[in-house]
């Protein structure tokens, strides 16, 4: 007996092992997988217009220019060398605003804010949101919706 | 057991992580990373760093609304670069796209600005490719399901190793800028105007239909072709026309590769829309029709004017590839009938207005009714009609039909000569002795000296002399019936011509008789394509073809009737309760389907073509 109960006590320790291993093993691909399913919680690619994108050359606004372009829903404002870009969604049901001598005008409910943005009269909660500009290599500027400035944040060229 | 347990647990580990791997760590990442810090050692001020220290790799994507069906272009997830000009030397995937004149882009205060800019345009508008893959394999369309790889840099693996080398090349991405550039002379798309003259040049718009351009009805119609098929396809098409359908009866072009690789850009720039046309504007071109050729005159020709016409109706012959189906001379595209001695034996009318419409001569001819010009059609008269060559006939019976005949009634005799299944009427089995000894000899050398009018056959008489038709006649009796004729059976009863004169009430009598008995082989529209027309040969006859019933005598077509016709599935009526009166109210009836023989110059038709009586 006692022949055999050496190699049993090996079998048991190498046995315990291999458990503990394959435990470990089987605990790892689960950990991964689940972990896995956090990548989910956010979305990789968004349909709709990008995020970041460009509005042409500083050439094109010359100082003065407060000019709408309507299809990204901003305002591209310069004075000299500084230039902004403000958001034309109203804050208050998300109308285009139109840019009139004051500043801007919403259509649908009449909100009106100042040339800077901010909530001069009708039922808008908020100022109008500024966004980053920048220089891309291609020498375009350069806006980023995800990227809100505070009021008055300049881009100087 | 445990050693078992613990091996796939462990290959289970190994898989997971593997796919984790594959699935959170993109090649695309790597590329961003790089290109950030390539951008960072060269920024030029502390902004830009620390704007880039702030980006993170992530999708990027162009939506592109304007051209068809919207496009997601993930392009940019890799080729980060393309519109950053101080990458210009880098290697794909980080490199700047090339600027080029050739494109629009031009240069403003020394850099350069680009007239198709990549956030109106995206990317698979003119490289097609998969715009939305984010990996290399299937962004770049080297999978073969996929329709549309990277134009002129993506050959696909089941693609035939003879023709990928053709298969490269940016000449290839014109067919996209014609998606918009729809001119007839864009200069930025040199491939797809050549490919159109080719189109046009090499008659391909006979049988082809594509829409806005041609007409055509015998072959596939185009219209779309950019769309159903890749490049291989359509170069094998062209190349091979039996590659893929092996009953194709396209003809071989024989086209240099450069003008291959042309109408295979155009016919890849065919893809039913125009990216720069609104609905509207499409609506509006289907609208106005096709543009009307204008005719020209050539009436009053002088000797040297009839010169310049037959040298241009030989060039316009050569260029417009008529050889490619029809024989002349040495040439012989295997299709159509052989044109050698063809001003020999039409006149200047039959050509001329055969040209125009060949329907209107031979009525199941295949052959497309060209868009030439008058002048053209006038031209293509004048030389073949110039062309009274004589050829050196053969003494011997059996040498001139081989020379003469075989080419449609086949070597044998037997009706099935190289181009007979293009022919309709198919050439007659000369072989078949229950036809061929149960109708007067006269018949047939008639037929051979006159034609045949409404079918293929032509009138040898005028090549031939009396005794030559005779000799030829002598083989086909002795040499391919075999079997000897025998005394003729008399129909004494057939009347010599039509008994009834013909009335609205006989021809009312005749249509009813005809839809009882009659429709199932010649069909309903009497154009010889009833339900059973398929499995009878000779097929049965089209009863509106008006010339060849216009020549029909009255005698043969009633015993025709009456006694059915030998060797074919016509069965003698007369067995199945016919009268003669029905015969003739049955004649009557077919007779008012076709319009009364015209005059054609001072002829009429029955005086054009009587050998058929």
């Amino acid at each position: 007996m006692s022949e055999k109960t050496t190699p049993s006590n090996s079998g048991d320790s190498r046995r315990s092992i291999l458990t503990w291993f394959s435990a470990a093993a089987l605990a790892g691909s689960a950990a991964i997988s689940a972990l896995a399913n956090f990548i989910f919680m956010k979305p990789r690619a968004t349909y709709g217009q990008p995020s970041r994108y460009s509005i042409g050359r500083p050439d094109d606004f010359p100082s003065g220019t407060r000019v709408s372009i309507d299809q990204r829903r901003v305002c591209v404002v310069r004075e000299g060398p500084k230039l902004a870009v403000i958001s034309t969604i109203c804050t208050h049901l998300g109308c285009t605003v139109g840019v009139s001598d004051t500043g801007f005008a919403c259509p649908c409910h009449g909100s009106r804010y100042d040339q800077d943005g901010n909530v001069v009269g009708g039922p808008a909660p908020k100022s109008l949101t500024w966004y980053q500009v920048s220089l891309a290599p291609n020498g375009e500027l350069e806006v980023d919706t995800n990227a809100p400035v505070d009021q008055g944040t300049y881009y100087t060229i | 057991m445990k050693l078992a347990l613990a091996i796939a647990s462990a290959i289970i580990l190994l898989v997971h992580g593997l796919v984790f791997y594959d699935q959170f760590f993109h090649k695309w990442e790597r590329h961003q990373n790089a290109y950030f810090d390539q951008a960072r050692t060269q920024a030029r001020n502390d902004a830009e760093r620390k704007e880039l220290a702030n980006r993170e790799p992530k999708i990027e994507q162009i939506i592109v609304t304007q051209f068809g069906e919207n496009r997601v272009d993930r392009c940019t997830t890799c080729h980060l670069a393309i519109d950053d000009p101080r990458f210009k030397d880098h290697f794909e995937p980080l490199k700047t796209h090339p600027y080029s004149a050739a494109l629009g882009d031009y240069q403003r205060n020394g850099r350069w600005e680009r007239r198709h800019k990549f956030t109106d345009f995206g990317c698979t508008v003119c490289h097609d490719g998969q715009g939305r893959g984010l990996e290399t394999d299937y962004a770049h369309g080297n999978d073969e399901h996929w329709n549309d790889p990277l134009t002129g840099y993506v050959t696909q693996a089941n693609w035939r190793k003879d023709f990928t080398p053709h298969l490269k090349g940016k000449e290839y991405m014109e067919a996209n800028c014609a998606q918009c550039h729809t001119e007839d002379n864009f200069a930025g798309t040199p491939h797809v105007n050549r490919g159109r003259q080719l189109f046009f040049g090499s008659n391909c718009y006979g049988c082809h239909k594509i829409e806005g351009l041609s007409e055509g009805t015998l072959a596939p119609e185009l219209s779309e072709a950019g769309h159903k098929f890749k490049v291989d396809y359509l170069w094998e098409s062209i190349v091979e026309p039996r590659a893929n359908l092996a009953t194709s009866f396209m003809p071989k072009f024989n086209l240099s590769d450069d003008d291959v690789k042309s109408l295979v850009i155009f016919l890849k720039s065919r893809r039913g829309v125009n990216y720069a046309e609104t609905s509207l504007a499409r609506y509006r071109t289907r609208l106005t029709p096709a543009k009307e050729i204008t005719p020209e005159s050539m009436t009053g020709k002088t000797a040297s004017q009839l010169a310049d016409a037959v040298a241009r109706g030989k060039q316009l012959f050569e260029d417009r590839a008529c050889a490619a189906c029809h024989k002349l001379g040495d040439t012989d595209g295997g299709i159509a009938p052989d044109l050698t001695l063809e001003g020999r034996m039409k006149d200047h009318d039959w050509l001329r207005e055969h040209f125009r419409t060949p329907r209107s001569r031979v009525p199941d001819s295949i052959m497309p009714a060209f868009r030439f010009s008058d002048a053209d059609f006038d031209a293509l008269t004048a030389y073949l009609s110039s062309r009274q060559e004589t050829p050196k006939i053969p003494a011997d019976g059996a040498e001139m039909f081989k020379m003469l005949c075989s080419r449609c009634h086949g070597e044998k005799g037997d009706g099935l000569g190289p181009n007979a299944i293009y022919l309709d009427p198919a050439p007659r089995d000369l072989t078949k002795a229950s036809f061929m000894n149960n109708k007067p000899e006269e018949r047939f050398t008639l037929a051979i000296k006159e034609g045949v009018a409404g079918t293929s056959m032509p009138s040898w008489g005028k090549v031939l002399s009396d005794d030559q038709i005779k000799t030829v006649y002598q083989f086909v009796q002795t040499g391919l019936v075999k079997s000897p004729r025998r005394p003729l059976k008399e129909h004494a009863n057939v009347p010599v011509s039509n008994p009834t004169p013909y009335s609205a009430d006989s021809v009312a009598r005749g249509e009813a008789i005809y839809l009882k008995r009659c429709t199932g082989c010649h069909g309903l529209k009497a154009d010889g394509k009833g339900p059973n027309s398929l499995d009878i040969v000779p097929r049965p006859r089209n009863l509106r073809n008006q010339w060849f019933i216009g020549a029909l005598g009255d005698y043969r077509a009633m015993a025709s009737i009456l006694y059915g016709i030998q060797g074919t599935a016509m069965p003698s009526w007369i067995d199945y309760g016919l009268t003669v009166k029905d015969a003739s109210d049955l004649l009557n009836y077919i007779r008012s389907l076709n319009p009364a023989p015209k005059a054609v110059g001072n002829k009429t038709v029955a005086q054009l073509a009587p050998g058929v009586h």
